[in-house]
C-alpha cells in the first residue's frame, strides 16, 4: 500500500520579479507505507523541494496543464489550505532537520511538549509520550537539559523524539546527519532505521551522503527538477529491511 | 511561565518597554484619582443645590457680589411656593487665597435649625456637636480638613480673621465643602463679614440686618426651577437666583475639563506605549523568525502562533499596568500626606480608576500585539527555518 503518491508536482519560486526558480518540473512519486526511503541529488535538483511539498510545508503549485495529486494514505491533500495542511502536519507527520532546530529556550522535553500540544495531545498523556519518546531516543536522563546543554547528537535525538512523539505515518528527514560526525550520523540513522523496522514507520529522508542513502531500502535520485531514477521499489518487509541496491 | 521566560531573555528591551507604559499608567491613575476628587466635590454641591433656590446680590462665585439685608428674607418669605427662607453669610476665611484646587476654605455663617429640618445635605459631628440655637457667641464647628489644617480639636480655641474662637464641634468628613469650612453663627459671621466692606459702608449698614446670600427652600410639590422665575420675578433684576440645575451648568464645565485631561493622558499614553509595543514585539518576532518557523513546520496553526505573540504583548501591557498602578498609588497616598496638614488632599484612588488603568494597559498591550502577530502568523515556514 501506497503511504504518499504524487503525480505531476510542480514547484516554481519566484526570487525577484524577473527571476523564477522552476524548482520542480513535474515530478510522479510514490512512497511505500513502511519504506525508508532516501531522495539524492546534486544542489539545485529539487530533492528539497520535493520534501517540503510530500511534507506539506508547501503546496505544489496549481498547473495550467494536469493538476496535482498528491494523495496522503489515499486522501488527495493536493489543493488543502494552509490551515488543513498543518493540523495534517501536526497529526500525521514528523520532522528532523538538518540543524536540529529545536527551540533554544525550551528543556529536551518541552521541545517534545510542543509537538503533542499542536496535534492536540494535552497533560498528562502528553507527558508521558513525551518521557517515552525521549527513552526511546536514549535521552530520558536528560530531559530538562536545554539545547545548548546537549551535544549535537543529542540534539538530533531530541528533534526525532519530537518527530516521534506523535507517532506519525511519516518521517521526514532533511539532512538528518548533515551537522554531525559519522559515529554520530551512525546513531542517528541507526536509530532511525530501529523504528523503520520495529514500528514499520515510513521514512524519506534527503541526503547528500552516499553512505546515509546506501542504508535506506531505496534510493529516488533527482536532477534539474525531475526524478531520474526512482530506485528498485521493493516490500522492506519482505527483505527483512536489507537494503537495496539502486544504482544509477 | 514560558510567556515570562521569552520575555526574561530580553529584559532590557522588556524593561525599557514596560516603564514606557507604566509610566503612562502611572499618570493615568495619578490624574484618574485627582478627577475622583474633583467629582466628588462637584457631585457634593449638586446633591446641595438640587433642592433649594440661593438668592444673593451679583454671584458668589464671580466675586462682584453685594451685601443682602435681612428685609429681603421677608420680601422672600411672602412669595408664592416658599417654605423657609432663611439668611447666610458665606466669606473667603482669608481674603489671600487666590485659585485653588478644589473648594476654598470658606467661614459660613447661619441661624442654626434656620431650615426648619428641610435640609436634606445633612453634616454629622465626629466629635463636640453641631451650632444650636444658643450658640450665640464666638463658636465655631470645623469641617474635618480644617480642623486638621490648623490641629484644632474640641475645646481648642483657633483664629478666624483675627477673632477668637472655640471649637464646639468637628465635622465628619464629607469629601465636598464642609470639609474645609467653618460653620459659625450668624451673628458672629455678620460682624466678620463687616470688617470686610469699605469704611464708608461699615457705617451705613447695619451689623445685624447683613447677610451674603438666603437659602430658599421650596414647598412640597414646588420645585426649584419654578420657585425661581417667581423669586426673579418677585425681586428683580438686580438679585441673583441660583438653582440646582445653574449651579450644575457652572460646575459641569470644570468637570469636563478634567475629562478632557485625563482622555488627553490616557491618549498620549495609548499613542506612546502601544508604538513601544508594537516596537517590541516586532523586534521580538523578527528575532524569533527561526523558532515560528519550526513551530509552523511541527505543526502549530498560524492562530496558535498569533496568540502566543498577542499573550505576550498583553503579558507586557500587564506587567506594565501593574508596576504603573503600584507607583501611582504610592504617589497619590504620598500626595495626599503632604497635603493633609494644609487641607490640600487631591487624590481619591478609587478601585474603579485602578483597575481600569490594568485593563487599559493589558488592552493596549494585546492590541499593540496584533500587527506583529499577524505579521509572524504570514511567515513561510520553510522561508523562516532558513532564516539565520
Amino acid at each position: 500500500m501506497e503511504i504518499l503518491e504524487g503525480r505531476n508536482l510542480r514547484k516554481t519560486y519566484k526570487l525577484s520579479r524577473k527571476n523564477t526558480v522552476e524548482a520542480l518540473k513535474g515530478v510522479e512519486i510514490s512512497i511505500g507505507q513502511g519504506e525508508m526511503v532516501a531522495i539524492m541529488g546534486p544542489s539545485g535538483s529539487g530533492k528539497s523541494t520535493l520534501m517540503h511539498i510530500l511534507g506539506l510545508l508547501h503546496a505544489p503549485d496549481p498547473n495550467h496543464g494536469p493538476a496535482p495529486e498528491l494523495f496522503l494514505a489515499g486522501q488527495n491533500v493536493a489543493a488543502l489550505s494552509d490551515n488543513d495542511r498543518t493540523k495534517l502536519r501536526a497529526r500525521r507527520m514528523g520532522f528532523v532537520f538538518q540543524d536540529f532546530n529545536l527551540v533554544p529556550t525550551l528543556t529536551a522535553i518541552e521541545n517534545v511538549l510542543l509537538a503533542c500540544d499542536y496535534a492536540g495531545i494535552k497533560g498528562g498523556a502528553a507527558k508521558t509520550a513525551a518521557l517515552e519518546a525521549l527513552g526511546l531516543v536514549g535521552l530520558a536522563d536528560r530531559a530538562n537539559h536545554k539545547p545548548s546543554e546537549l551535544s549535537g547528537g543529542e540534539q538530533q535525538r531530541v528533534a526525532i523524539a519530537r518527530a516521534l512523539v506523535n507517532k506519525p505515518e511519516i518521517i521526514l528527514a532533511d539532512e538528518p546527519t548533515g551537522n554531525l560526525d559519522s559515529e554520530r550520523s551512525a546513531e542517528v540513522l541507526a536509530l532511525l532505521r530501529q523504528f523503520n523496522r520495529e514500528h514499520g514507520q515510513t521514512i524519506v529522508l534527503v541526503t547528500h551522503d552516499s553512505e546515509v542513502g546506501e542504508a535506506c531500502d531505496r534510493i529516488i535520485r533527482m536532477r534539474d527538477g525531475r526524478i531520474r531514477d526512482h530506485g528498485l521499489q521493493a516490500s522492506a518487509r519482505a527483505l527483512g529491511g536489507q537494503p537495496v541496491a539502486a544504482s544509477a | 511561565m514560558r510567556l515570562l521566560r521569552d520575555l526574561g531573555r530580553r529584559k532590557l528591551r522588556s524593561f525599557l518597554t514596560i516603564t514606557g507604559i507604566a509610566i503612562g499608567i502611572m499618570a493615568l491613575v495619578v490624574f484618574g484619582s485627582m478627577a475622583n476628587k474633583m467629582n466628588a466635590l462637584i457631585n457634593g454641591g449638586s446633591k446641595y443645590y438640587a433642592d433649594k433656590d440661593v438668592v444673593s446680590i451679583g454671584s458668589m462665585f464671580s466675586g462682584n457680589f453685594q451685601p443682602l439685608s435681612l428685609s429681603d428674607v421677608e420680601k422672600i418669605k411672602l412669595v408664592d411656593g416658599v417654605a423657609v427662607a432663611t439668611p447666610a453669610i458665606d466669606m473667603l476665611l482669608d481674603d489671600s487665597t487666590t485659585a485653588t484646587m478644589g473648594t476654598p476654605e470658606m467661614i459660613s455663617g447661619s441661624i442654626a435649625g434656620g431650615d426648619q429640618g428641610l435640609e436634606n445635605f445633612k453634616v454629622y459631628a465626629a466629635s463636640g456637636r453641631l451650632l444650636t440655637k444658643d450658640d450665640t457667641g464666638n463658636q465655631v464647628v470645623l469641617g474635618s480638613d480644617l480642623a486638621r489644617k490648623m490641629n484644632a480639636s474640641v475645646g481648642s480655641t483657633v483664629t478666624l480673621r483675627s477673632t477668637q474662637f472655640q471649637v464646639v464641634g468637628i465635622l465628619e468628613p464629607t469629601l465636598t465643602a464642609p470639609d474645609k469650612s467653618a460653620m459659625v453663627p450668624l451673628g458672629a459671621a455678620q460682624q466678620l463679614f463687616l470688617k470686610t466692606l469699605p469704611p464708608m459702608l461699615q457705617n451705613a449698614v447695619n451689623v445685624n440686618e447683613l447677610a451674603t446670600s438666603i437659602i430658599v427652600y421650596p414647598n412640597k410639590g414646588v420645585s426649584p426651577e419654578t420657585l425661581k422665575t417667581r423669586l426673579e420675578a418677585a425681586l428683580g433684576k438686580s438679585y441673583t437666583v441660583m438653582d440646582g440645575k445653574d449651579f450644575d451648568a457652572m460646575l459641569g464645565s470644570i468637570s469636563t475639563i478634567f475629562s478632557l485631561v485625563l482622555t488627553g493622558v490616557a491618549m498620549l499614553s495609548l499613542l506612546v506605549g502601544g508604538l513601544s509595543t508594537i516596537n517590541t514585539m516586532a523586534m521580538s518576532v523578527a528575532e524569533r523568525t527561526r523558532e515560528i518557523g519550526i513551530k509552523r513546520a511541527i505543526g502549530a496553526s498560524r492562530w496558535r502562533i498569533r496568540r502566543e505573540v498577542v499573550l505576550e504583548s498583553a503579558a507586557i501591557g500587564l506587567m506594565a499596568g501593574l508596576i504603573g498602578l503600584a507607583i501611582g498609588a504610592v504617589m497619590t497616598t504620598v500626595f495626599n500626606d503632604l497635603g493633609r496638614p494644609s487641607g490640600n488632599v487631591l487624590f481619591d484612588l478609587t478601585l474603579g480608576t485602578a483597575l481600569t488603568a490594568v485593563v487599559f494597559a493589558t488592552g493596549l498591550g494585546a492590541v499593540a500585539g496584533f500587527v506583529p502577530a499577524w505579521h509572524a502568523s504570514r511567515l513561510d515556514p520553510v522561508t523562516a527555518l532558513r532564516y539565520e
